[in-house]
């Protein structure tokens, strides 16, 4: 095992684990106020093929992105329209979503898929931090938006702790009809909580034809919003933790195309099962644990909130 | 003035649903329209296309009613579960499972007799399917672990041994290095029932039929809708709770891996990665259009089926086949849209009263 591929390997590891950590944020945020969203890989879709194609439009990486994390907040209130405010089963409304957005993301990319990328987002120059032994490489030559997943990792954990807007929210999830005896409006915390989980999943979408493959193929997301919503459960509902989480699944990924490197004689596809068995397994210690202490996942999780049914 | 807020309609709206279903489908349609427009397509003869080619002779139906097996079991493995009112969100891996299963009893019968062979292979694949059930409903009955979480990581995971399977240990030595499992023997195919439609159709039909029955003529099936509404009273009624849960789940992927070795026996010329093709989690939406009944679950599967093979007869038209999966979804959007309104209604709330309202009234 040489220096320059275990480097590579942590490299890599570092800017898949910013993707998993943006759209595994979003879900959080939508967690956290009650919300189940099982769209992650539907919005994820989304994000990326208006990513790209605007991107071939304008060539400008950055009005992609922004105008991906739009389109995913907008398609996650779709979600927020049946659930939050028509109170309908979370479940299935979720997994609607994702149909609906791998169909139309593959509707809308038909006739770019194959084509050269009209913009990338490019590494940011960290001059001469870039050339540190270790560090440089793998924490200062990468792109913008892994910069912005721990900017937003940051900020979420600082909200949701310290702010009140935090504490109302997480009270959505908690407990609904305290929060709006409180005086919050519990559709709208819960329907910007959505959003912003529709904004992130955005993010990782554009991530991924902006920067990790840029090009649109149909199944670019390639199940990835699958272990954004293992990756909640695993960090046991907390930004910190889940950032971990990251760093170890983004891990996985990388290194299932570098078994061989390593002289590691183990299937790669078995190695990508790793994420799902842990994260099954976290939940497992998650439930047990809870028979003795309150349970680390927000309480009124899937549950609609109808005021004159409380 | 005011604002609007959805109010309980002392009773629910009667024939609600299938209104609801109609009004999904009228909905979904006109986005249809709006999108084909939008992209530069007929809508009318894309439509029609999707009619003809779904519907529109003996050949159109049989491939309709191919497709509309494993939705609809798909869809009673999801309904048996939401019966109870547990989410069996991996039907889609279970599927995969017991197509697993099937092929590998087609890898070791070589040679048996056709009708032995394919029995084998169907209740090796129910067997399949109940196995990968069998964990979350452990987890769940004894431990209380979600449900919706286990089965959705489950269909990874099922995935990826199937990759591992084709990719490695089942890999056909004459498949010049393409990860291809061997062709299935011919006596492992299920027998035509009429055009392209296999006899799966039948068996489809007669275990939604048989869960009908027993969910709504027997002690079971009152016990089990007993304990899908009230923990509580199914408590007091002496119901074990816990040995209903593994039951249930372990039925609902037994009926999911069912759907897998019949689509193997009866689709497919080998097992490939998409064998399931999405049907696991297209029957979440077929059972929640059909409100969890058996004989819901039947009609829609028939209408997706009808629509998936549309889709894929527009791709000669120049026009994606996602087309279909777009209103396989707006249709449930739809009907949720239109079904609350059979169960609620809108009322002007003035502001005063509103206010009032406000106040916490416990």
């Amino acid at each position: 095992m040489s220096e320059a591929s275990m480097i590579g390997l942590l490299t890599a590891a570092v800017s898949f684990g910013a993707l998993l950590y943006l759209a595994a944020l979003g879900e959080l945020i939508s967690e956290k106020a009650g919300i189940l969203n099982l769209g992650v890989e539907g919005m994820m879709a989304m994000g990326a093929v208006t990513g790209f194609m605007v991107a071939l439009e304008t060539e400008n990486a950055w009005l992609a992105l922004i105008v991906a994390m739009l389109v995913g907040a907008l398609f996650a209130l779709i979600h927020g329209l049946f659930t939050v405010v028509l109170g309908a089963e979370q479940v299935v409304s979720g997994l609607s979503l994702t149909i609906l957005g791998l169909g139309l993301a593959a509707f809308v990319g038909k006739n770019a898929v194959g084509r050269p990328p009209g913009a990338v987002l490019a590494p940011v120059d960290w001059g001469g931090l870039s050339d540190i032994p270790w560090v440089g490489p793998i924490l200062f030559s990468q792109s913008p938006i892994v910069y912005f997943a721990i900017f937003c990792g940051v900020v979420t954990s600082f909200v949701l702790t310290r702010t009140s807007t935090g504490l109302a929210l997480r009270g959505a999830g908690e407990s609904a009809s305290t929060v709006d005896a409180s005086g919050h409006s519990v559709v709208q915390l819960r329907l910007g909580a959505v959003a912003m989980g529709g904004a992130l999943a955005g993010a990782a979408g554009a991530y991924l034809t902006l920067c990790l493959t840029p090009q649109w193929t149909e199944g670019v997301t390639a199940g990835r919003g699958w272990i954004a919503v293992a990756l909640v459960i695993f960090g046991a509902w907390r930004p910190g933790r889940c950032a971990i989480g990251a760093l170890l699944f983004g891990g996985l990924l990388a290194l299932k195309t570098r078994l061989q490197t390593f002289g590691v004689d183990l299937s790669p596809i078995l190695l990508s099962m790793i994420p799902y068995v842990l994260t099954i397994g976290v939940l497992i210690v998650i439930s047990i644990r809870a028979r003795n202490r309150p349970s680390s996942s927000p309480a009124a999780l899937g549950q609609a909130y109808r005021r004159e049914e409380r | 003035m005011g604002r609007l807020v959805l109010t309980r309609r002392e009773q629910t709206l009667r024939g609600g649903q299938p209104l609801a279903f109609l009004i999904g489908i009228v909905t979904a349609l006109s986005i249809g329209i709006l999108l084909l427009v939008i992209s530069g397509h007929d809508p009318m003869a894309v439509y029609e296309r999707m009619f003809d080619s779904s519907v529109g002779s003996p050949k159109s139906w049989s491939l309709t009613l191919n497709r509309a097996v494993p939705l609809g079991l798909a869809g009673l493995a999801v309904a048996v579960a939401g019966s109870m009112g547990l989410w069996n969100i991996g039907a889609e891996g279970q599927i995969l499972a017991g197509a697993m299963m099937a092929a590998w009893i087609a890898r070791i019968g070589e040679g048996w007799p056709s009708p032995l062979l394919i029995t084998v292979m169907l209740l090796a694949a129910i067997s399949g399917g109940a196995l990968l059930g069998l964990g979350p409903a452990i987890a769940r009955a004894q431990i209380g672990v979600n449900e919706i979480i286990t089965t959705l990581m489950l269909n990874e995971v099922a995935l990826r041994l199937l990759q591992w399977l084709i990719h490695g240990p089942w890999k056909d030595p004459e498949s010049k290095g393409f990860p291809l499992a061997p062709m299935l023997p011919g006596e492992a195919r299920l027998p035509d029932l009429f055009e392209r439609a296999h006899w799966g159709a039948v068996i489809a039909l007669i275990v939604i039929a048989l869960f009908g029955l027993v969910a709504s003529k027997t002690a079971w099936g009152y016990e089990l809708r007993v304990a899908g509404s009230s923990g509580e009273t199914a408590r007091f009624a002496g119901i074990s709770l816990k040995r209903k849960i593994m039951t249930v789940l372990v039925l609902s992927g037994g009926i999911a891996g069912l759907a897998g070795g019949i689509e193997l026996s009866g689709n497919a010329d080998r097992i490939v990665e998409g064998v399931s093709g999405g049907y696991g989690f297209a029957g979440i939406i077929v059972a929640a259009l059909a409100l969890m009944r058996p004989s819901g679950v039947a009609a829609v599967a028939l209408l997706f089926g009808a629509v998936q093979v549309g889709g894929l007869s527009i791709q000669t038209m120049g026009v994606s086949s996602s087309v279909s999966t777009i209103l396989q979804a707006l249709i449930l959007f739809g009907a949720i849209g239109a079904g609350v309104f059979s169960r609620y209604t809108l009322k002007r709330v003035r502001k005063e009263q509103d206010s009032i309202k406000a106040e916490p009234n416990e």
